[in-house]
């Protein structure tokens, strides 16, 4: 069994500093692992993803996250990345990481992700050249993450993305802004692994439960959408208690 | 000047590019003469932010503010996955 916690969308700049912190001190007694879904801060500067570290880093379980769009507001990714994996964060960026969890092994595979749209409503590599590297962002992240997914081995494999992958997870978003808050190619991605869980924000006012075409769950995490700190989801599981220890 | 048509968006706009803001979930509906805001944000101070450059920037409309603060309360449950 492996229990993972994930949330998405937290935006830590000062102002926001300690309202998480007494949910994840208890953190390690309900997962195993948290699993950040991007929009770790407002701006994205290094500054806020001090912020975000001192917040979310320093538990006694291993921290995942992708970057969101927020992130490279400031156009300091890299900075970000840095702060954070200097406190002890994973940051995958068309990248995975395999965690050791009670004799298994959970593979993360994660990126950004970028918009496109979804089938019936999705935007073509044709005409001006804006748009044409509008789809090749697109597909250039939905590519990485299918390299990451299928370079790992492991019992329980995750996606980890900020953009979503499928349009069920945004129900609830108005129709016309499907195109900027994900697209069809990371479900497309998630689909070509044996992946059992995959993890999205950016749509706050979406749904919580989905699937891709190919029957992966899928779950928005994203805060306004799950309205508590953090969700837990179990992998590998024979039984399931769905009580949480310590939860009061 | 901002037509009654293009309102949505400029406010839209301010919510999202305003260095003080920078929110992209929240709602923002026309009733009547009121424009109504919505969604959830992570502290009091981004709600207040929210109305006050409103405010300042569309000193014409009165605003309605049904901004929540997001809980960050500990879960309670675990979900299977299968």
């Amino acid at each position: 069994m492996i229990r993972i916690a994930a949330v998405g969308d937290v935006h830590v700049d000062k102002d926001v500093m300690g309202r998480y912190r007494p949910a994840l001190e208890d953190l390690p007694d309900r997962a195993d692992a948290l699993l950040i879904a991007g929009d770790l801060t407002r701006h994205g500067t290094p500054e806020e993803a001090r912020c975000f570290a001192a917040e979310f880093g320093g538990l006694a379980v291993p921290v995942v996250v992708v970057l969101g769009n927020h992130d490279y507001q400031s156009d300091q990714p890299d900075e970000v990345t840095e702060v954070l994996t200097d406190a002890g964060i994973t940051v995958l960026e068309g990248e995975a990481t395999v965690l050791e969890i009670r004799g298994h092994r959970l593979g993360i595979a994660g990126t950004k992700g970028f918009g496109g749209g979804f089938a019936g409503a999705c935007a073509s590599n044709f005409g001006e050249r804006e748009m044409k590297d509008f789809v090749a962002t697109a597909e250039r992240y939905a590519d990485s993450l299918s390299k990451a997914l299928n370079s790992v081995e492991c019992a329980a494999l995750v996606a980890l993305t900020h953009y979503a992958p499928v349009p069920e997870t945004l129900v609830g978003e108005p129709l016309e802004i499907y195109a900027f808050l994900g697209c069809y190619q990371l479900g497309r991605a998630i689909d070509s692994a044996p992946t059992a869980l995959a993890l999205h924000g950016h749509a706050h006012h979406g749904s919580e439960r989905g699937r891709t075409p190919g029957g992966v769950p899928v779950r928005n995490v994203a805060h306004p959408v799950i309205k508590q700190a953090y969700n837990v989801y179990q992998l590998l599981s024979e039984e399931v208690d769905a009580v949480l220890t310590g939860a009061g | 000047m901002t037509s009654d048509t293009d309102l949505e968006a400029e406010i839209q706009r301010l919510l999202t590019e305003h260095d003080r803001i920078a929110e992209q979930g929240i709602t923002v509906q026309r009733r009547d003469h009121l424009v109504v805001l919505g969604g959830e944000v992570e502290s009091a101070q981004r709600r207040d932010e929210i109305c006050r450059q409103i405010t300042a920037h569309f000193p014409d409309v009165e605003i309605t503010c049904d901004i929540g603060i997001t809980r960050a309360q500990a879960p309670s449950e675990v979900e299977e996955i299968s």
